[in-house]
């Protein structure tokens, strides 16, 4: 279990993180979701130990965590960064190397992670030589070749076509089946919907929600109730809580989080036709705007 | 240790299949080489055809005189003085003798060849004219039979002199541009790694000194074999121009000990190269900031070529002494003549002390800046914050 407690970093005057703490059990996949400048990058960076962190605590399996943790750790960076003009696998054994493997385990996790991130042909090729997708996939195979304890992606999705990234999706789920907690922030809260388990979403450096996904949907955006009327009489909310809204065609749709469901039903079956009655889970894009506005 | 190592691999062999390093070393290996076939060139040929037209005598004195020379004569017998003058003019001959009285050539004699031959010449006429005079002919051949003068040099140091200064001007020179070579590779090589960011993957995995270390030692190892390379290219010219029993004695000795100075040079210079690289985040900000370097290793250069001139004045002695100058002082001053063993000594142990200083700083510098992407980092705040403990 990774985890992260109460950290803070200030540079100079800007207060960068101001209390972030997570939690990532194994098997799990977390999302990091804020705005740019939000404190994402730094709290995955000190977790790294490429910054340090002013104060906080940082926990692996209960223990503070140490250089040799990290060692075993996968990790891609916000700024990418390869070797331009050294071949696609040897760069990749490479840094299996440096993650303290044997000359032949990273030739050979190399020879299998490069045939399914499809990169087998190019295997000879100098990275600079590579369009930036497949750059992101070597990037990938970076993190992944020594079989990471953790993984710690920080917008591993950006700029990726479709397919690449349904190949990174099927990783982080293969990986997570492991047992590996795996940690990423991402822009497109669409993706960190369908993948991942629990979700942080920090704002300003502090952490305004965090939690699995469903807990922090009941949480953070609560219940709402929403009811569509066709062909209803004006005015038939104005005592109501909540917002009005009426569509291109003719339909009234109020959304509200207060007042007495059954009232409303009533007022909304008096005023015309009730086409839709129920609750709604917000989608973590409307949390999201929520929290961070 | 071991991922030392492994970085100190990568650097030998990505950058040791670089066109740059090939052509570098190829270009420097045939330079040395053509240095050291121009003491050759100078002397001129050591051998030459002779034609002879009714001259006997001069074949015996001439060839005996230009063995001691080491110079080869070829002979042929040309029946007449026409003969003579096509031969010359076409080539077939360098020069020839007619009648005992006359060299025909194209043009001036040889200098050397033009000694040889008028000697022999003095030789073979006197010996005529004694046996004329009624002298017995064994007599004469036996009393023409001078060995020649002894040749011995009063300052047996200065035996090679010549020699000696251009093999450490060579020294300087290939010092200096090794140097140069490899700072500026070091230099570059970190700015790369911080430039892509790569930096922030590898000190994940590895620490600091072990990716300066590795990186150091691997651009070292090729150095050290470039430098090992044109060596040997100096030396196998020097052998092939037959120039190679006039080094100079003790040069083994000097090729030792200018390994020693280069390595401790490359030490100090690489050492600081890697901490002011990391300073800066583009390979066009390397050069400006490696400038006070360059300017250091140019001003030592410059010393140590008055010191090829004259090691014994008293700002090269001293200057043999002083870190970093002594890198490349005291090899030349080695090469050019004695040094006492105590300035050695002392030349070595300080120039070792400041670069177990410089190891610390440098690596300080790096440490501490290397992840500072984005503008110039100025060394100024490196300092205060290595000073404020962070």
């Amino acid at each position: 279990m990774l985890e992260v407690l109460e950290l803070r970093k200030r540079y100079g005057e800007k207060e960068a993180l101001r209390g972030v703490s997570l939690t990532v059990r194994p098997g799990e996949i977390f999302g990091f979701v804020g705005a740019n400048g939000a404190g994402k990058t730094t709290t995955m960076r000190i977790l790294m130990g490429v910054l340090r962190a002013d104060s906080g605590e940082l926990r692996w399996n209960g223990r503070p965590l140490s250089f040799e943790d990290r060692r075993k750790f996968g990790y891609m960076p916000e700024e990418r960064g390869l070797y331009q003009k050294m071949k696609v696998a040897e760069q990749i054994e490479y840094f299996g190397r440096l993650h303290g493997m044997s000359k032949s385990a990273a030739a050979s996790a190399t020879a299998e992670l490069m045939e399914r991130l499809g990169l087998t042909e190019r295997r000879n090729d100098a990275v600079e030589a590579l369009s930036l997708g497949n750059q992101q996939r070597v990037q990938l195979a970076v993190a992944l070749v020594h079989e990471p304890s953790v993984l710690i992606l920080d917008e591993p999705f950006s700029g990726l076509d479709p397919l690449a990234v349904d190949a990174l999706a099927d990783a982080l789920i293969e990986r997570c089946r492991a047992g590996v907690p795996v940690i990423f922030s991402s822009h497109q809260l669409d993706l960190v919907e369908r993948l991942c388990d629990s979700v942080g979403i920090i704002s300003a450096g502090r952490m305004v929600a965090s939690g699995p996904v469903d807990e922090v949907r009941v949480k953070e955006g609560g219940r709402r109730l929403k009811v569509v009327v066709r062909d209803a009489v004006p005015g038939w909310a104005d005592g109501l809580p909540g917002e009005l809204t009426v569509t291109d065609d003719g339909r009234q749709v109020l959304v509200t989080e207060q007042g007495d469901p059954q009232a409303i039903l009533s007022s909304a079956v008096r005023a015309g036709t009730v086409e839709h009655f129920g609750w709604e889970q917000p989608s973590l894009t409307e949390i999201f705007r929520e929290a961070v506005a | 240790m071991n991922n030392l190592w492994l970085v100190a691999q990568r650097e030998i062999t990505v950058h040791g299949r670089t066109k740059g390093f090939l052509v570098g070393l190829v270009v420097s290996a045939v330079l040395v080489a053509v240095v050291a076939f121009i003491p050759k060139f100078f002397s001129g040929p050591d051998s030459y055809t002779v034609g002879l037209v009714n001259s006997p005598g001069i074949q015996p004195a001439a060839t005996s005189i230009a063995a001691a020379e080491e110079i080869t004569l070829d002979f042929t017998d040309l029946p007449d003085e026409r003969a003579a003058r096509t031969a010359v003019e076409e080539g077939d001959v360098d020069v020839a003798v007619v009648d005992g009285s006359t060299i025909l050539a194209d043009g001036r004699v040889p200098g050397q060849l033009g000694a040889i031959l008028q000697s022999a010449h003095r030789t073979a006429q006197a010996e005529e004219r004694l046996r004329e005079a009624g002298l017995d002919p064994a007599r004469v051949t036996e009393a023409m039979n001078v060995p020649p003068l002894a040749e011995v040099s009063v300052n047996p140091a200065d035996d090679n002199a010549a020699l000696r200064v251009g093999a450490a001007t060579l020294l300087v020179f290939v010092l200096f541009f090794l140097l140069m070579s490899s700072i500026t590779t070091v230099a570059m090589g970190v700015v790369e790694e911080k430039g892509s960011r790569i930096v922030e993957l590898l000190l994940t995995s590895i620490r600091p000194w072990q990716l300066l270390g590795g990186k150091i030692l691997g651009l070292g190892l090729l150095g050290l074999i470039n430098f090992v390379v044109v060596l040997a290219a100096g030396v196998a010219a020097s052998a092939a121009a037959g120039t190679i029993d006039d080094l100079p004695p003790g040069i083994g000795g000097t090729i030792a000990g200018a390994l020693g100075w280069f390595l401790l040079g490359y030490a100090f210079f690489a050492t600081l190269a890697a901490g002011l690289g990391a300073l800066v985040s583009r390979q066009e900000e390397v050069n400006s900031v490696l400038t006070p370097l360059t300017t250091l290793l140019l001003a030592a250069y410059l010393i140590a070529f008055s010191a090829v001139i004259d090691p014994g004045s008293t700002l090269a002695r001293i200057l043999s002494l002083v870190p970093p100058f002594s890198s490349m002082i005291m090899p030349v001053r080695m090469a050019g003549g004695q040094v006492p063993v105590w300035e050695v000594a002392l030349g070595a142990f300080l120039m070792l002390l400041a670069v177990l200083v410089v190891l610390r700083v440098g690596a300080g510098i790096y440490q501490r800046a290397v992840l500072r992407t984005g503008a110039r980092v100025r060394l100024g705040e490196v300092v205060r914050s290595a000073s404020a403990g962070s």
